[in-house]
């Protein structure tokens, strides 16, 4: 669609996320990030891709590049049957709620995230946590991983229709993060 | 406002020289006699903004742009933008309960006359907490009912107006406005209420209210089929009214959709109730209603089109939604029903005593004129369904993700479970039918299936009976009864039927006191376990360890605030004439109550939710309510958590974060339950009440997470709060995490923690 003269006069806000199609990009953001994190939510363990559940390719995420782990809603338990101890466990608003403070002491005892990837968040809900951040927390930029495209984002992949294309996508970031 | 005048004004209206309690400090508050306690409340649990949308188009200055720091044309920003919203989304829903009520009262003051007493049975006699507590009046008729109201609406006005360009601008003053427009909400739907309970005789004084008839499989389509819709019974009751003079209540079937159905069935039990508002759609292009009478909220604005599409005729009832319709309240019955049957036309009838006459003779009429389908059996459908030949067109269009395509293709098979959870989540558009290239009628396969199941719903009984509170008023207040559960409102999202009937039976069975109203009410019923019991078969309707109640309708939900009331009234002895924040103290601190708005969609949710709030009664919310925009969140270790120890009149750090929140949006149910068994501790729990509450939370916690709750340090007063079962593990983690004991209070509240009127001292009786 064609922006309009004066911006205000397009969908809900004029601040979108930038959509990234390439994983090679994605993982030098990543490395730059000084304190990331990884928020991890329940759509993670309903969601497949081509047979294996998207919360498997998340913690291939976290494990390449040493990224600390969020576990939302009921999440948790499936991340230590995978043999993953999350950093921290959270619902989305509490984490968002921490994050939206620069002086927050991190879910390391480090220091607030300066990076934080988002995977497995419902949709709605998604978007309603990243606008939070894209409003309250200038201090931090936001990724998303699931398969559709997260206005309120930094950064935000596609609308796949392919299940393939998201695989690749993800299957490249992991090799690019290691 | 504040002055001598109306100080005396205020006194003739609550008749300060009735003496049947002290006046407290805020008799009709206005505007901002609350802020403070609002502010110390949000002090601890700060709003928390999700913009849903980064412009303001309110004004002609606009669109503004308020992404981050931007500010609007006006100067504002985006936190006290969505104050402002989160203001206007509560006058919404007030105002809704607002008219119905003033409506409501007046109707029945046309039938019964101003002085026409309260009488809710001889098991209540705190009639109207919430008036009592808010007004400091104790009303004795229909006349002080509309008082009531008639306050509430005057506020109403001021905080409407605080939203036009250029007059609040700060956020935590809009939050501080939509609290009071929110808590009178909660009067409002008291009146209503209490009104339709004395002036239609609804059951009071009763537990064990009748089990009635749900689902469209009990509803008998030979006979003509009234649907009533909405949330007002004056035309449905008088509807039944009808009937009755005409000995004809066995002849027409009347159905409900909505708290209408829940309000028809408290006073028949005759009615049915085809279920929540989620079936709305689906019900009425099922072509089963004859007649269809609208009143007013969450009815579909396209109902006239989807009716006229299956030939049945709609009477709208509600100056609220007229439609469009030409009105007729005058016109000789004869000659509307004529038009009705003749020509399919559909009219606004604003006399209800007529609309009832009209939707009885005209539904008696067109029945036998309108060809009902039989419904498909089983045997029918399996066959229909073999005409699949798996190409998924139905899977893709859904609207709601639904794997229609496979629950076809077992249905073929004979297995018609997953076709049945198909309509569970359906909103009835009908998109897969269209889709269909085989033909296959899925519409009306999943309206067979929804024909073969009935359930039970037990009917509303109203407020929660003064001799209850008494018997628990101690036990929730020790903790000894962990919680008392209320799942409010709509159920509109899809899993929900599943979800809120699991949540409820996990309480339930955990001896919390679980209470529903409007649409949840109805949904929990719609499920059956293996012995095929719904829950309100297998769990006693009392308020008591176990018990699932149900309260009613939407404006029903004031009897839950009401309850808690009554709790610090009753058994604590405390006064409620204007005395609000005393109450709410009490409340926040002692009276582990939990809301829960699993499926909320309204701007009344939004302000039944936002004045248990400000009674200090923290609200789950499912997923999407994060589009309301606003919560109220602590943070369990940056927070200050002091509160004055009432008895030594010190502040004391209790370094206890309870209860952690006040409204939350959770992600899952698992996470939902959790959070409940969470939020039900108070500081003021004894040690066995703690113990109790924690055994819940870490048995909870593990059996969806895994572990012990990572938190749980927080929430270890002393070792004796430790519950016994898990004593080993526990005692390990808290050295692990370096614990120590914390102090134990036995009178915590917040008076004197900020600045008010109240002197610590009325917190004690
Ligand atoms: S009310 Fe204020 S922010 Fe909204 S459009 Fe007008 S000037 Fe802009
Ligand atoms: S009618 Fe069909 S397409 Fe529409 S919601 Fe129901 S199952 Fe989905
Ligand atoms: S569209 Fe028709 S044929 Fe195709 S899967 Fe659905 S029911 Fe079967």
């Amino acid at each position: 669609m064609p922006h309009p003269q004066h911006l205000v006069n397009i969908l809900t806000g004029i601040k979108g996320a930038m959509e990234m199609k390439d994983a090679t990009p994605l993982a030098k953001i990543i490395k730059k990030a000084e304190r990331p994190l990884l928020v991890i939510g329940p759509r993670a363990l309903e969601v497949e891709i081509e047979g294996r559940p998207f919360i498997e390719y998340l913690v291939d995420i976290a494990k390449a590049a040493n990224i600390p782990i969020c576990a939302t809603a009921h999440t948790k338990k499936k991340l230590l049957e995978l043999g993953m101890t999350p950093e921290s466990t959270y619902d989305v608003v509490e984490i968002v709620n921490a994050l939206k403070d620069a002086e927050w002491k991190g879910v390391k005892g480090e220091g607030c995230h300066d990076f934080v990837l988002f995977g497995g968040i419902r949709t709605d809900l998604g978007n309603q946590a990243l606008s939070t951040l894209k409003h309250f927390a200038p201090h931090l930029k936001t990724m998303t991983l699931c398969k559709y495209y997260y206005p309120n984002a930094n950064f935000s992949l596609p609308n796949y229709k392919k299940e393939e294309e998201w695989k690749a996508l993800l299957e490249g970031l992991v090799a690019g993060l290691k | 406002m504040k002055g001598k005048r109306k100080k005396e004004e205020k006194e003739k209206i609550i008749r300060a020289e009735d003496e049947w309690e002290p006046i407290g400090h805020t008799p009709m508050p206005h505007v901002t006699d609350l802020r403070n306690w609002d502010r110390r409340l949000l002090e601890t649990y700060k709003p928390f903004y999700a913009p849903f949308c980064d412009l303001c188009c309110l004004c002609t200055y606009g669109k503004c742009d308020l992404t981050g720091t931007n500010r609007g044309a006006c100067g504002i920003d985006i936190s006290a933008q969505q104050g402002r919203i989160v203001t206007l989304a509560c006058c919404m829903g007030m105002s809704a309960h607002a008219g119905h009520a003033a409506h409501i009262i007046d109707y029945l003051i046309e039938k019964h006359g101003e002085d026409y007493p309260i009488d809710l049975g001889d098991q209540v006699n705190v009639e109207c907490p919430n008036i009592r507590t808010v007004l400091g009046l104790k009303p004795k008729t229909l006349r002080d009912l509309k008082t009531a109201v008639q306050y509430a609406a005057e506020q109403l006005v001021h905080v409407v107006s605080s939203t036009h360009t250029g007059q609040e601008g700060d956020a935590v003053d809009y939050e501080s406005k939509a609290l009071h427009i929110s808590m009178l909400d909660h009067v409002c739907m008291e009146a209503a209420d209490v009104a339709q309970i004395i002036g239609f005789k609804f059951p009071t004084s009763v537990a064990d209210t009748p089990l009635v008839d749900m689902g469209w499989g009990s509803i008998d389509r030979k006979k003509p089929v009234i649907l009533v819709v909405g949330h007002n019974p004056a035309s449905s009751s008088e509807i039944i009214d009808y009937l009755r003079n005409k000995g004809l209540e066995d002849k027409v079937e009347v159905a409900g959709i909505c708290c209408t159905a829940l309000e028809t069935t408290r006073y028949s039990n005759k009615a049915k109730v085809v279920g929540p508002l989620s079936r709305q759609l689906f019900f009425v292009r099922a072509g089963i209603a004859d007649v269809i009478v609208a009143d007013e909220q969450c009815i579909r604005t396209d109902l006239t089109d989807e009716a006229s599409k299956v030939g049945s005729v709609v009477i709208a009832s509600s100056d609220k939604a007229c439609r469009g319709l030409e009105e007729v309240s005058d016109k000789p019955t004869d000659e509307v029903v004529k038009a009705m049957v003749d020509k399919g036309e559909h009219c606004l009838i604003l006399d209800h005593e007529k609309a009832a006459e009209v939707a009885v003779e005209a539904a008696l009429k067109i029945a036998p004129k309108r060809k009902k389908e039989e419904p498909i059996d089983e045997k029918k459908a399996i066959e229909l369904a073999k005409a699949c030949a798996a190409c998924g067109s139905c899977t893709q269009v859904c609207p709601n993700l639904l794997p229609v395509g496979p629950a076809i293709q077992k249905l073929a098979e004979g297995d018609a479970e997953p076709f049945k959870q198909v309509f569970e989540n359906c909103i009835g558009c009908g998109k897969c039918e269209e889709a269909c290239p085989h033909g296959v009628p899925i519409f009306k396969l999943m309206q067979a299936v929804a024909s073969w199941d009935t359930w039970k719903c037990r009917v509303g009984r109203g407020p929660v009976m003064d001799t209850e509170i008494r018997k628990v008023g101690a036990p929730i207040v020790l903790g000894t009864i962990p919680g008392v559960i209320a799942l409010v409102g709509c159920s509109n999202f899809p899993n929900e039927i599943d979800e809120i009937a699991e949540m409820v039976d996990e309480f339930a069975r955990r001896k919390y006191i679980v209470v529903l109203t409007g649409c949840s009410a109805m949904t929990v019923g719609m499920r059956k376990d293996k012995e095929g019991k719904t829950i309100y078969e297998k769990y006693p309707g009392d308020f008591d360890a176990g018990g699932v109640v149900n309260i009613g309708s939407c404006v029903s939900n004031a009897h839950i605030t009401g309850a808690a009331m009554k709790i610090a009234n009753i058994f604590a002895n405390l006064p409620l004439r204007a005395n609000y924040e005393v109450i709410a103290d009490y409340v926040l601190n002692r009276v582990g109550a939990v809301g829960v708005a699993w499926g909320a969609m309204s701007q009344k949710a939004a302000s039944i939710a936002t004045g248990c709030n400000r009674l200090g009664i923290p609200v789950v919310l499912g997923p999407h309510s994060a589009k309301y925009r606003r919560l109220y969140l602590s943070r369990k270790e940056e927070g200050d958590w002091t509160v004055m120890d009432g008895r030594k009149k010190e502040l004391v750090d209790t370094e206890e974060p309870s209860p952690e929140h006040l409204a939350i949006v959770t992600e899952s149910k698992e996470r939902a339950m959790v959070m409940i068994a969470k939020l039900c501790i108070r500081k003021n729990d004894t040690q066995p009440g703690r113990q109790i509450k924690l055994n819940h939370y870490i048995d909870l916690y593990k059996k969806f997470f895994g572990t012990l709750p990572d938190d749980l340090h927080h929430f270890v007063r002393t070792e004796r709060d430790i519950p016994m079962f898990f004593k080993k593990e526990v005692k390990q983690f808290l050295q692990e995490k370096g614990w120590k004991p914390k102090p134990v209070l036995s009178l915590p509240t917040l008076i004197g923690t900020y600045e008010t009127e109240v002197p610590v001292e009325a917190t004690i009786r």
